[in-house]
């Protein structure tokens, strides 16, 4: 099944694209964020 | 779901070597995917971990049913190693400005409050037999505690 496609921001505020990082494996996880 | 500034304070904190992406509205990655928790207001995120591989196929994925339910990294390390695909390498992630939320823990106080947890399982484990559940929360409680206590 295809994965998703997305841009996100990284902690940099940039943009972070998965098409962009998949050289190999990318592990997504998600986690909840309260922090 | 935070926002980068916390992100990157939380980068800094425990020297993490990849990037955290924030998804506000829920709407690029989280309602996608299929893992906003249905029983939060917030629909934010139950944990997840979902592997995808070079030709952009989703492999498999772990879906945990709350927050206090993760599986050990060990089962995921090992299946990710069964696909067999070349490692990779990654830059150490760029963070912008940091500034942890008022909830944020120092990291000296993570260790006394696994331990507070720990104590708390197995108590309310001995007074309700919570059987697996509470066994397998305890063991990734005493996880987190030696990945802690290896980092001092």
């Amino acid at each position: 099944m295809p994965a998703p496609t997305f841009t996100l921001t990284d902690a940099a505020g940039q943009p972070w694209s998965l098409a962009d990082h998949l050289d190999a494996a990318a592990v997504l996880v998600f986690l909840r964020g309260d922090w | 779901m935070d926002d980068p500034r916390r992100h990157a304070a939380l980068i800094h904190k425990l020297d993490l070597p990849f990037p955290i992406l924030s998804d506000p509205d829920r709407a690029a990655a989280i309602a996608p995917f299929g893992v906003a928790d249905p029983k939060d207001p917030r629909e934010i995120a139950r944990p997840a971990t979902v592997v995808v591989t070079p030709d952009g196929e989703e492999a498999f994925r772990v879906e945990s049913r709350d927050f206090a339910d993760r599986p050990p990294e060990d089962e995921v390390i090992e299946r990710l190693g069964a696909l067999g695909l070349p490692p990779t390498s990654q830059d150490r992630p760029a963070t912008g400005p940091a500034e942890p939320g008022p909830k944020a823990m120092p990291v000296d106080a993570l260790l006394p409050y696994y331990r507070g947890a720990r104590f708390a399982v197995v108590a309310l484990d001995r007074r309700h037999g919570i059987g697996d559940d509470a066994g397998a929360y305890v063991a990734q409680l005493d996880r987190y505690f030696e990945a802690m206590k290896s980092r001092a």
